[in-house]
């Protein structure tokens, strides 16, 4: 069981700093992070990525987008998953087939139905988690990938 | 630094009243500090353009007393929801025009939840607020009379006027969701006071082990039962006590022989059915359709699940002296029998698919005094004065 923090890069995307500025500069700036995504994926992930799991040659990173970057994911509040997918040639064609979490004493998950989109270049959202009680919660992952499902799990303990 | 303060305080507890509190770890110090600090930052509701306002809080605190509002012309929001009480009514369940099923819940904080009604049936305040005032058992009101209560009273006619940019229009088809959204923006204001815990909880934050040392040994140990065996804060979590999520802890779900209340199993159907959920037009968050930042991520992306029959909403526990009796069905009628349900729980009651962790506390006489104790220190002493109305805004003022 592990204790789950954020990186210390900024949990912003270019988007929502042209929210938060509103000037060309950031539009420009978002629009040439997205014409580059591919090229800006981090394979195989830095720290800055978040936490990574491995199975095979699969490389899976996640980290959570928050409002006001919290240091850990927040009990019963709802938040976003980021994640890159890798594998030995770099970026990986796998497909994030589904994000979930449980918590195995209780026997039950989470209250929401998360939904994935593929952002370009192995990178992933997901969006409508929110771990609602305290203690011991399993994230799980599973992702396609040359006809073959791959689970991958990470345990978190939410105060 | 903590655990210095934590030794210090436990001595100086003891001292004072002959009975040992416990020694808070540097962790259950962590936990305690997260039920504040109280109260909590006011922000405006982005589905509510009117949270806020002045106009519209002085109009929906005219109409929360308003009984024209309802079929008979005598039934208002007060009448259940009582300032004196915490703005429940002191019944098991609630009476409108007939008798209800439910326990009529307090209003204080009401802007700091994310679901309304114990079965959670409704993602915002107006919307929560609309539906009494529409059913037929509670207020059986209709746009015509809501209208017809609005022009009559040039006061309200001008608060409304201001807050919306236009008259009360019955053939309006915005009037019955500005009414509850005005209505909503004056709940907004409704806050507590700070507690005893709140100070035993500050006090801990700034060091002071003297003003910590205040806080009866009495709620400390019922304090340590509550983060520690009674694992309480598992689901009453942070400055509100609630995780505003949804739980099964055993409660019957029988409202007659033959009728059952589904809880948060119902809540879900009626939610997304309705046409004043935060996914359909009358949400006003301009972030609607942002994937991170909506105020209705929540809708979105619920789940129904099985084991969603018989769970109803994780109260807050601030204000209970002032809101028994307690449970959705208003069964239990003193905080003491609500601890003595945890301690002797039936797990055979408890649903194939409820909480597996809920076990029963088997606690000691002494040791329900103590979260007694605890939870009376999370209420203000006394009722709070009721809410005076909210100034006039100056073009409706001498009407």
């Amino acid at each position: 069981m592990k204790s789950w923090r954020l990186p210390a890069r900024e949990a912003e995307s270019p988007a929502d700093r042209v929210r938060r500025d509103g000037c060309w500069r950031c539009v420009l700036a978002a629009s040439i992070l997205g014409l580059t995504a591919a090229a800006n994926a981090a394979c195989p992930p830095a720290a800055a990525d978040g936490t990574v799991l491995k199975s095979g040659d699969l490389v899976l990173a996640y980290r959570p987008l928050l409002k006001g970057k919290p240091d850990r994911i927040p009990m019963a509040q709802h938040f976003a998953l980021e994640v890159q997918l890798c594998d030995q040639g770099g970026i990986s064609a796998a497909r994030l087939h589904k994000a979930d979490a449980t918590m195995p004493e209780h026997r039950h998950g989470i209250n929401y139905r998360p939904a994935i989109t593929a952002l370009g270049g192995g990178r992933f959202r997901v969006e409508g988690m929110m771990l609602h009680m305290a203690g011991h919660w399993r994230l799980s992952f599973e992702v396609q990938a040359g006809g073959q499902t791959i689970p991958l799990a990470h345990d978190v303990q939410i105060d | 630094m903590r655990l210095g303060l934590a030794a210090l305080l436990a001595f100086a507890a003891t001292t004072c009243a002959g009975a040992d509190p416990p020694q808070f770890t540097a962790a259950e110090l962590g936990r305690i500090a997260a039920h504040g600090p109280w109260p909590l930052p006011w922000t405006a509701d982005p589905g509510n353009r009117v949270s806020g306002d002045a106009a519209a809080i002085r109009l929906g605190h005219a109409l929360f007393f308003e009984p024209r509002l309802s079929a008979n012309r005598r039934v208002a929001c007060a009448s259940c929801h009582d300032p004196a009480r915490g703005f429940q009514d002191g019944r098991a369940t609630a009476r409108g025009l007939v008798a209800g099923t439910r326990n009529t819940p307090g209003l204080f904080n009401v802007r700091h939840q994310r679901w309304f009604g114990w079965d959670g049936a409704h993602d915002n305040l107006w919307s929560a607020s609309l539906r009494p005032i529409l059913d037929p058992r509670e207020m059986g009101g209709k746009a015509a009379r809501v209208a017809r209560a609005l022009r009559g009273k040039s006061a309200l006619d001008c608060h409304y006027t201001a807050a919306f940019g236009k008259r009360p229009d019955a053939g309006d088809p915005e009037l019955l969701v500005n009414v509850a959204k005005a209505i909503a923006a004056w709940q907004e204001t409704l806050v507590s006071p700070a507690t005893a815990f709140d100070e035993f909880r500050n006090a801990l934050q700034r060091g002071d082990a003297e003003a910590a040392a205040a806080y009866p040994a009495a709620a400390q140990r019922g304090l340590g039962l509550f983060l520690g065996r009674g694992q309480c804060t598992t689901c009453h979590a942070g400055p509100l006590f609630s995780n505003g999520e949804f739980g099964d802890i055993g409660m019957p779900f029988f409202i007659a022989p033959d009728a059952v209340d589904p809880g948060r199993q119902g809540g879900i159907k009626r939610l997304l059915a309705s046409p004043y959920n935060l996914l359909g037009a009358h949400n006003d968050d301009r972030m609607r359709d942002d994937p991170t930042r909506s105020n209705a991520t929540g809708t979105k992306f619920l789940r129904a699940e099985h084991r969603n029959f018989g769970e109803f909403k994780v109260p807050t526990l601030r204000n209970l002296t002032l809101t028994a009796p307690y449970m959705h069905n208003g069964s239990i009628v003193t905080l003491r029998e609500v601890v003595k349900h945890y301690s002797e729980l039936d797990e055979d009651r408890l649903h194939a698919d409820g909480e597996r962790i809920l076990k029963p506390l088997h606690l000691a006489e002494a040791e329900i005094d103590d979260l007694v104790a605890f939870l009376e220190s999370l209420s203000p002493d006394a009722a709070p004065p009721a809410p005076i109305a909210p100034p006039a805004v100056p073009t409706c003022r001498e009407r």
